[in-house]
């Protein structure tokens, strides 16, 4: 059964306000209405508290949120995760 | 030059004794400041403000953007929401191409600034946010509006310092005078409630020291005045020419009959001992209007509780105004809101107008000897009052006055 990181549930309901019932592990950030700043700002977010390095437009924008998820369960178990996160640019 | 008549359809306030318009005239009515000790701010030689509490703001504005808005974004954004409300309008149905969106602040989004600079200090470049710029710059009031509004005419941020309310608001008036707009949503936002703005305030000599209670140290023209007290908040109005709102079937709140600005050219922070150029912001706002100064009920004073501006100001009321109608200065409730301070004042001007009550200043038993003011303290004043005038004046030398009258 796939399975949705609590971070990304916490993130979501609490920074991002978005309802719990709309977080699915096959919602996507475009499904959620988070636009491109938004999970750019979500991958801020998740490199402060986990330590989890990602190019959001790549590897968050077009996920699935059990995608999202498995990649992060992935990187925080391994010490090798190393990715930079560029910082869109909106204007 | 003949101008048609402007109409304000629309009123909203957040503000630290209120969430709504209501709340906040209630709250200045009753005449008690909620000044008190800001966790936020420990260590800070000023550890106290009057702050917007008991809301949620993300939840407010809707919370997938709210990541990207300053405190003072999202103040503006649920003042506006409740302006356009209360002018009976829809953004769903209304000519957005029309419509003008004018939003004034005096520090614009310092705060979110000095977070980012201390996110890329300690923490480096990735920790900073892809929003930075968006919680930096001033116009985000006007553009957040503009944007949930569909409002796609002129929008700007006027910044005149403490007189960035009534600046906006003139201005929104000119635009809607020359036609560039058929409706304006205008008004002011303000929020620097944060150590670096309040140890800037606290080390120029304007801020009132921590003394007792701190809900008592704002005490506009009183003897003992000891100087500003920090306040937050946001007022916007919806502006129409009269004729407009009359044949759309609204009710306006207020007219706004004449606005007059000067700039004292003098010193940053000292407002010029004569009070002249000030006076001459009077003067203009009332010759505008076409008013003579006995015509004039009430007066909303700029009050900030320093020594300089409130001598200069009742010197100034006293010539200006000499058949003596009642004063107040809600800063003495509210604390200086700022760039807000102007916009949230001149609505309360407006419900004075509406409801025939002057609020008393909080804080002041008597006006300093030899102010020869009447100061409306203690109690509201209930008084027919058909005809206003409130006055802002900001660091810098701006002084801008706006004189309403009821419709």
């Amino acid at each position: 059964m796939k399975t949705i990181h609590p971070k990304i549930t916490e993130v979501l309901t609490g920074t991002f306000k978005v309802p719990a019932a709309e977080i699915l592990p096959e919602s996507t950030m475009d499904s959620l209405e988070m636009d491109s700043l938004a999970v750019a700002e979500f991958a801020v977010i998740i490199k402060e508290t986990l330590g989890v390095d990602a190019d959001s437009e790549k590897l968050y924008k077009d996920a699935t949120l059990a995608d999202i998820s498995a990649y992060i369960d992935a990187a925080v178990g391994s010490a090798a995760a190393e990715v930079t996160v560029p910082v869109s640019n909106t204007r | 030059m003949k101008r048609p008549a402007i109409a304000v359809t629309g009123l909203g306030m957040i503000t630290p004794v209120g969430h709504t318009t209501d709340t906040t005239w209630d709250g200045v009515r009753a005449g008690r400041s909620p000044a008190r000790t800001v966790p936020e701010l420990q260590g800070c030689a000023v550890d106290f403000a009057c702050t917007v509490s008991g809301i949620d703001l993300d939840d407010a504005v809707g919370g997938r953007t709210a990541f990207r808005m300053g405190r003072y974004v999202k103040f503006a954004v649920l003042a506006a929401r409740e302006a356009v409300a209360d002018a009976g309008l829809d953004p769903a149905h209304w000519d957005g191409a029309r419509v003008a969106v004018v939003v004034g602040t005096s520090s614009g989004g310092s705060a979110g600034l000095t977070e980012q600079a201390v996110a890329l200090e300690r923490r480096g470049p990735e920790a900073t946010s892809p929003a930075g710029i968006l919680l930096t710059i001033p116009n985000m009031p006007a553009a957040e509006i503009a944007i949930r509004m569909r409002a796609t005419g002129p929008s700007l941020a006027p910044c005149t310092a403490c007189s960035s309310g009534v600046t906006a608001l003139s201005v929104a008036r000119d635009m809607l005078a020359l036609g560039h707009c058929d409706i304006a949503v205008a008004g002011a936002t303000e929020s620097i409630v944060f150590p670096v703005a309040m140890t800037g305030f606290a080390r120029s000599g304007a801020a009132a020291s921590r003394d007792g209670d701190p809900a008592r140290l704002c005490r506009p023209f009183a003897a003992d005045r000891a100087g500003i007290v920090m306040g937050e908040g946001a007022a916007v109005m919806v502006l129409e020419r009269a004729e407009d709102a009359r044949a759309r079937g609204a009710l306006p709140r207020a007219l706004i009959a004449g606005t007059g600005a000067t700039t004292d050219a003098h010193h940053p922070t000292s407002p010029h001992p004569s009070g002249d150029v000030a006076r001459a912001a009077v003067d203009g706002a009332l010759r505008e209007a076409g008013w003579r100064a006995e015509d004039v009920d009430h007066v909303n004073a700029h009050g900030t509780s320093t020594p300089l501006n409130d001598a200069t100001e009742a010197a100034l009321i006293r010539r200006a105004y000499p058949h003596r109608p009642p004063v107040t200065a809600p800063k003495g409730v509210l604390g200086h809101c700022m760039g807000a301070a102007g916009a949230i004042e001149a609505g309360l001007t407006i419900l004075t107008l509406q409801h025939g009550v002057v609020p008393p200043i909080a804080n002041l038993d008597a006006p300093e000897p030899g102010f020869d003011i009447d100061c409306v303290t203690k109690v509201p004043r209930e008084v027919p009052v058909r005809r206003a005038v409130s006055h802002s004046f900001g660091f810098g030398g701006h002084n801008a006055v706006i004189a309403l009258q009821a419709p």
